[in-house]
């Protein structure tokens, strides 16, 4: 379990949040697809600005899912190797979460 | 002339080089000679280059993948446009940003920098960040660096296509399958 460190910090967290609420303003033009396209950057974000300052397990998740992200951002008019990057995305951040967060969960957490 | 047009790309990653104020000034007369209808100056030019206020900008544009080291912001000018005759749902003014943008890009290029635009803005948020009166409507970003290396840049996207693919000579023509035969 990790402590309450602060590992955004008040700029940062205003950057994300400045990007999510545009985004879902602009998304009203866009295509439907770059929804998940901004989602992803928002991922990316929230990681380059995280990662050298969490704990060495949540590091390790961030470093191995890096270029798989990086990969789907680039190949979103490939839907097949998209949805497929983004599966293998979730289920390695799924098994992250459970090993992370399972203990807690079954204590009622 | 040709080879600029067929050379230029969309550049997304640009490097910390700053653009020089020169340069962004010839970027902006080459765009005042950009073709517009009926000759009448619709688009307006705000160009930043105060990291401060690009990194505002950045922040409520989502599809704005670079960090550019300038960008000129297309605003419509709706009270020419509306003196022009045009109605404010006409989009035949919007071209205007279209051409515009293109002369940029292609200046930008001619310059050796790179160039990318942004459409996917929150636009209200863009006006309150520049400070824009009312009849002015942004409506593109183009941002402008120093392009990172080719290695560096974002893959283009979808299949290549030749000026052939594009084209039907005269009209179109439909075969007995019901596919277009050009």
């Amino acid at each position: 379990m990790s402590d309450a460190t602060a590992v955004v910090t008040e700029d940062e967290a205003i950057e994300l949040f400045a990007f999510l609420m545009t985004s879902a303003r602009s998304q009203l033009d866009d295509p439907c697809r770059y929804a998940s396209m901004r989602l992803l950057t928002a991922a990316e974000e929230l990681r380059d600005r995280i990662i050298d300052r969490v704990t060495p397990d949540t590091r390790a998740i961030l470093r191995a899912t890096e270029p798989k992200t990086s990969f789907a951002q680039t190949h979103t008019n490939d839907l097949e190797a998209y949805t497929a990057t983004l599966d293998g995305l979730c289920a390695e951040t799924a098994r992250f979460l459970v090993e992370r967060f399972g203990g807690s969960a079954a204590d009622g957490g | 002339m040709l080879d600029l047009i067929a050379s230029r790309r969309v550049v997304r990653v640009m490097t910390d080089e700053p653009v020089a104020r020169e340069d962004l000034e010839r970027i902006l007369e080459a765009g005042r000679w950009a073709p517009v209808g009926g000759n009448q100056r619709t688009v307006r030019f705000v160009a930043v280059q105060d990291p401060s206020t690009l990194r505002l900008l950045r922040m409520v544009s989502p599809g704005m993948l670079q960090r550019p080291k300038a960008a000129v912001v297309l605003c419509l000018d709706r009270d020419v446009a509306s003196a022009e005759g045009f109605s404010a749902t006409d989009p035949t003014p919007f071209y205007d940003i279209g051409t515009t943008l293109q002369t940029l890009l292609l200046a930008a290029h001619a310059l050796a920098l790179g160039a990318g635009p942004v459409s996917s803005c929150a636009w209200a948020a863009v006006a309150v960040v520049l400070n824009l009166p009312p009849n002015l409507l942004p409506r593109m970003i183009v941002c402008i660096g120093h392009a990172a290396a080719p290695a560096e840049q974002m893959p283009m996207r979808g299949p290549k296509v030749t000026w052939q693919d594009l084209t039907r000579w005269e009209r179109y023509e439909v075969t007995p399958e019901g596919a277009d035969g050009g």
